[in-house]
């Protein structure tokens, strides 16, 4: 499958219920985990350029934190590639705002995530066909 | 009679020598001393009378050899003999011819037969007299004719019955503006004012009688004169006539107009003017007050003369009053400080009053005291004073620094905020615009400088703003101007009235309050993710072991997990109550 799932979260305990999630969810069996972005990001630029990615990224953690990942992701040229679904435990509408002026966000989650959640992600348009049963 | 040395010159004219003889011979029975001469012809008499003209008389035989007709012969010698009287000498059968002769100028004519010395003498004699005075009559008309003529008054002789003219002067030719023609075209009451009939009328009482009248008259060019003519009956070339000499009073009239009307408006201000005139003897007595006092004063004048000033005069006026007054007799005019008067219904009135001193005057022989009631001044006066003296105790009291702005001048006034909080020295500022806008923090300075040109351009009358002003110190203190723009009666921007407030305290307070309030927000939104997480994920692996309960191996470390984040959420909400409770 071309499509890559990438979770950034520095929290063991979250990286374990969503790499569960994804799995049961069929969304992915191994998807890479990072507990910095930074390493993510050099992840993503080393990958050939025909990937996408499905990247679950998490807004607090030290060192970049996710404002700082979307931003050196909004000024590459193939923003297409990156489906970013933002999984927070704030509860706060600003950040769901600022979110949303990035156009890689497909789309933004509370944390825990759920079932419902992986759904959710499952039927967004841009990735849907990934995920189709032949 | 001839005098002495008047020599007798005789032109006879005559064919007949022999009668010639005989006329001379007659001649020097009678005169002493003439000289005569002879004339064959008409063409010789003619010669000698062109030539010498002064011939006492002429004596014309009617046939002569050179004539055909004797009425042109006696005609020409006539007309050629000027002033020499002309006697015929005819003989019987031309008798009545001779007399007809008469009529058209001869002196006399004689038959020669019945010629004596006496008689002809005589006939000399009384045809040179006759010359004489018909001479006089001549020159005499034609005097009279000059005075009428150059008259410099306007006269006119009018047909008595049908008013017409007959003869006009120059001076009515030169005032009226008609030429002879037109005038003697015209009767008299063409002069006349249509509509007025006082010239009908009294022509009509007065037809053969002299009399005189003042009537209005109509110019060609329709200029109205007023004219006073006398007009006599008179025999005018055998017609009943009358001759009337005009004159122009028109000038006259004016002024006796003027004067009335000058009279009439002293009248009116004395009367119903809105100062009351009087009239104050040396014992400060009223000897007149002017009608005008009734509607001034509710007061009748009758009621006031005779009275003395001071039983009017406010007792706390007199003395101060009665100080103006030793001083009136000094000066011409004296102007009275202004002073309560009762009034006809005993109320007070403040009156103002100029006193002339017209005492030599003995139309007047008084004091002429000219007063008028300012009571709503006054009272205007004092509500003002009032207002001011409000005003400035607001000023005082206020801790605002007030600013008073004369747009026109360029001048500013502050009250003493301006040091007490800004710590300026008035004596040290330029009162200007320029200094205030100085003094206004250059980050403002635009706004500013944009807000009160629109208030005075839009002429908006009301204006708050906020800015920061320097103190004498160079430290900013922020304020709120409330500017207020004054404005003239037409509306046009006069000044700029502005109350300035320190709300440095309170800007600095709202500062810290706000300050504080972002801080709250991001510790809340901390503390959200930091209380969240724990819980997050408890919530999460609770899901996980709920829906996966079949196919999970590792059940210990979920549990493990749980404890975990069960544990850390304790601690964070410990901590939070904690900070809380400090």
């Amino acid at each position: 499958m071309n499509l890559k799932v990438l979770i950034i979260d520095d929290d063991a305990v979250v990286v374990f219920i969503q790499k569960k999630l994804m799995a049961n969810n069929e969304i992915s069996d191994s998807p890479l985990v990072f507990k910095r972005a930074n390493p993510a990001l050099d992840f993503i630029e080393a990958e050939e350029n025909d990937k996408e990615f499905l990247i679950l990224l998490d807004i607090n953690m030290p060192g970049m934190n996710g404002w700082e990942f979307l931003n050196e992701l909004n000024n590459k040229p193939d923003k297409h590639r990156y489906h970013v679904i933002m999984v927070t435990s704030s509860v706060e509408q600003r950040d769901k705002e600022k979110a949303s002026q990035y156009p890689m966000v497909r789309e933004f989650l509370e944390k825990p995530i759920t079932n419902e959640s992986c759904k959710k992600i499952k039927d967004i348009p841009e990735i849907s066909h990934f995920f189709e049963k032949v | 009679m001839l005098k002495e040395n008047e020599k007798l010159k005789i032109l006879v004219i005559e064919d007949n020598y022999g009668d010639f003889v005989l006329i001379q011979e007659y001649l020097s029975d009678e005169y002493s001393n003439f000289k005569i001469e002879r004339a064959e012809n008409f063409r010789i008499g003619r010669k000698l009378l062109v030539d010498h003209g002064d011939f006492s008389a002429v004596l014309l035989d009617l046939s002569l050899p050179d004539v055909d007709k004797p009425e042109k012969l006696v005609k020409e010698v006539l007309e050629l003999a000027n002033s020499s009287a002309v006697i015929v000498l005819t003989g019987y059968a031309d008798k009545d011819f001779g007399m007809k002769t008469l009529s058209w100028g001869v002196s006399d004519y004689l038959l020669k037969d019945e010629i004596t010395s006496s008689i002809l003498a005589k006939s000399i004699q009384y045809s040179r007299e006759r010359k004489r005075v018909n001479r006089q009559l001549e020159e005499s008309e034609k005097k009279y004719r000059n005075l009428f003529d150059a008259s410099p008054l306007p006269m006119w002789v009018l047909d008595r019955n049908t008013l017409e003219f007959l003869n006009v002067n120059k001076a009515a030719i030169d005032l009226y503006g008609y030429n002879r023609q037109e005038f003697l075209k015209m009767t008299v009451r063409d002069l006349w004012v249509e509509g007025e009939n006082v010239g009908e009328e009294t022509w009509k009482k007065n037809k053969d009688t002299s009399f005189s009248l003042k009537i209005k008259h109509r110019t060609k060019e329709g200029k109205l004169l007023f004219m006073e003519v006398e007009t006599n009956p008179i025999s005018f070339d055998g017609r009943d006539a009358r001759v009337s000499l005009a004159s122009d009073i028109t000038g006259k009239m004016k002024a006796e107009q003027e004067l009335y009307h000058s009279q009439q408006r002293f009248k009116a201000l004395v009367q119903d003017g809105s100062d009351m005139i009087s009239i104050i003897d040396e014992n400060y007595h009223y000897s007149y007050v002017s009608p005008s006092v009734e509607n001034i004063l509710d007061a009748e004048p009758e009621n006031m003369e005779g009275r003395n000033v001071f039983d009017f005069i406010h007792p706390e006026d007199e003395i101060r009053i009665k100080k103006y007054l030793k001083f009136a007799g000094n000066k011409k005019t004296v102007q009275l400080p202004s002073y309560r008067y009762k009034n006809g219904n005993g109320n007070w009135r403040w009156l103002e009053t100029i006193m002339s001193d017209l005492r030599d005057d003995p139309a007047v022989g008084g004091f002429v005291a000219n007063s008028r009631d300012i009571t709503q001044f006054i009272n205007q006066e004092q509500v003002l004073k009032e207002s001011l003296e409000r005003y400035d105790t607001v000023a005082k009291a206020t801790s605002d620094l007030i600013l008073d702005f004369d747009l026109e001048t360029d001048e500013l006034k502050f009250n003493e905020a301006i040091s007490e909080i800004f710590g300026y020295s008035t004596d040290d500022i330029a009162l200007n615009r320029k200094w205030w806008e100085s003094k206004i923090h250059p980050d403002d300075f635009g706004r500013i400088k944009a807000h009160s040109r629109e208030m005075v351009e839009r002429k908006r009358k009301l204006m708050h703003t906020e800015y920061r002003l320097a103190c004498a110190d160079g430290s900013y203190k922020y304020v709120l101007d409330r500017s207020y723009l004054l404005t003239d009666t037409s509306g046009n921007p006069k000044r700029i009235i502005g109350s300035i407030q320190d709300i440095t305290d309170r800007y600095n307070y709202i500062k810290a309050i706000e300050d504080s309030n972002e801080r709250l927000r991001e510790i809340a939104w901390t503390q959200s993710h930091v209380v969240r997480a724990p819980l997050a994920r408890i919530m999460g692996l609770i899901d996980l072991l709920r829906n996966n309960r079949e196919n999970i191996e590792n059940i210990t470390e979920i549990l493990d997990n749980i404890l975990i984040s069960s544990e850390e959420l304790d601690k964070v909400i410990r901590k939070i109550a904690n900070k809380t409770e400090r």
